[in-house]
């Protein structure tokens, strides 16, 4: 029986070729596009299959021994901050106080100082220092390490009366207004996801008003702003 | 049988794993884990060799997610073949170590025997809608049990012809013809 490539590849999907057949598919992917489309074209026609399989539990150790063998370092810190970036942000702190910074210089600073030693595929994209209107002290640090995510640090503890609360905005050069970010734990870093957003882009505004302990009523910043910043692309 | 995997963005967690952002492994592992621990139990039939099975393609997954193409297919199929084929190697590789978990035999094994050779019957009554199932529901009996044996249970030609009491030659022409008649069905 003469074998198409097309039933070749159906085959390989389906886990029917011998070893010798298997493997030279797979070495015959890497440079030939054609076979690795056809490949593809089986995995995405059969794999509704899966959903006929029930979800088994998951061992309680399984997923710290996939974080030992990607990571065998011990972690610190938040996920995907690298922790010698954070600590130096952190001890760097009072010397931005008395420098007095504004928000972009704090920035080119942050960015400067922040990306020796960093992992290549961490690395920001963009980076915002949010400072306090007034005295322009840093508060916060947005580090987005795509144009869709990214990741909010605090520098310190700020203060928040009771019944109110830390709301996230942003808005970019040509939109209608700011959008929200979600609410904001003093002190917690903040991971937030912007799908539904434009990707970021050099420039765009962001900043953490005091709003009504379950966020600003009507979708737009109410209370004051706190800390305010724009991003600045990562060279 | 759930299938609100639709709200989860794959694509976006493997850009968020190419980008070092190591909670984004996590939530797929949260998110699709059990499911593919599934897959690969059902293909292994060792909890043990499913676990490095499950293992090996997460290591493999944050190591390739940045040579993932959108373009060449979903993120979602993209992580289920690594598993898939990471557990197919297992098999192939070690002849399919006996024994099996004894539990998993039972099951596997009351859930086929009653009704070959269609032990896939279930997929015509499934409640998951798709083409794919229009499709297989289309195949005769046969066909269809030989496919989903190979995908699904990752058994051999010569598994399959045990399983339907049937000659190796006439399952591996059932295959070939059941294939092609799928992918003209999807078309």
């Amino acid at each position: 029986m003469i074998q198409t490539p097309e039933d070749i590849a159906g085959l390989y999907v389906l886990g029917l070729l011998d070893a010798a057949r298997r493997n030279e598919v797979e070495r015959d992917m890497e440079n030939d596009a054609a076979l690795q489309a056809r490949v593809a074209d089986w995995e995405e026609r059969l794999l509704p299959l899966t959903r006929m399989v029930e979800p088994e539990p998951l061992p309680p150790g399984l997923w710290s021994r996939i974080e030992r063998s990607l990571w065998p370092a011990p972690r610190a810190g938040a996920a995907s901050v690298p922790s010698s970036l954070f600590s130096r942000l952190w001890d760097s702190l009072a010397f931005w106080r008395s420098l007095a910074a504004t928000g972009f210089a704090a920035a080119m600073l942050l960015a400067v100082v922040g990306l020796p030693g960093t992992q290549p595929a961490g690395e920001p994209k963009f980076m915002v220092v949010l400072v306090a209107p007034d005295d322009k002290a840093p508060g916060w640090v947005v580090q987005a390490s795509t144009e869709q995510s990214l990741k909010l640090i605090p520098l310190g503890v700020t203060d928040v009366p009771q019944a109110k609360a830390l709301q996230f905005w942003t808005k970019g050069d040509k939109w209608k207004g700011p959008v929200s970010l979600g609410l904001v734990q003093p002190g917690r870093p903040l991971d937030v996801q912007m799908k539904e957003l434009p990707p970021l882009e050099p420039n765009q505004l962001f900043e953490i008003t005091l709003e009504p302990e379950y966020g600003s009523p009507i979708g737009r910043p109410t209370g004051p702003i706190l800390y305010i910043g724009r991003a600045v692309k990562v060279m | 049988m759930t299938s609100t995997t639709d709200d989860f963005d794959f694509e976006a967690a493997l850009g968020a794993c190419a980008a070092g952002e190591r909670s984004a492994l996590r939530r797929i592992y949260e998110r699709e884990g059990g499911r593919l621990m599934g897959v690969a139990l059902r293909i292994v039939r060792r909890r043990d060799v499913a676990e490095d099975v499950v293992h090996d393609a997460f290591v493999r997954i944050w190591e390739k997610a940045s040579s993932f193409d959108a373009s060449r297919g979903s993120a979602r199929g993209w992580i289920y073949s690594i598993v898939r084929h990471g557990a197919l190697n297992h098999i192939r590789d070690h002849a399919r170590e006996v024994p099996a978990d004894e539990s998993l035999t039972d099951s596997f094994e009351h859930e086929t025997s009653s009704s070959v050779p269609d032990p896939y019957q279930q997929v015509l009554l499934s409640s998951e809608a798709g083409m794919l199932y229009d499709c297989l529901g289309r195949l005769d009996a046969a066909k269809r049990s030989s496919i989903l044996l190979a995908y699904l249970e990752g058994c051999t030609h010569t598994e399959i012809a045990d399983r339907l009491a049937t000659p190796l030659g006439t399952i591996k022409a059932w295959i070939r013809r059941g294939l092609q008649a799928l992918k003209e069905c999807l078309a």
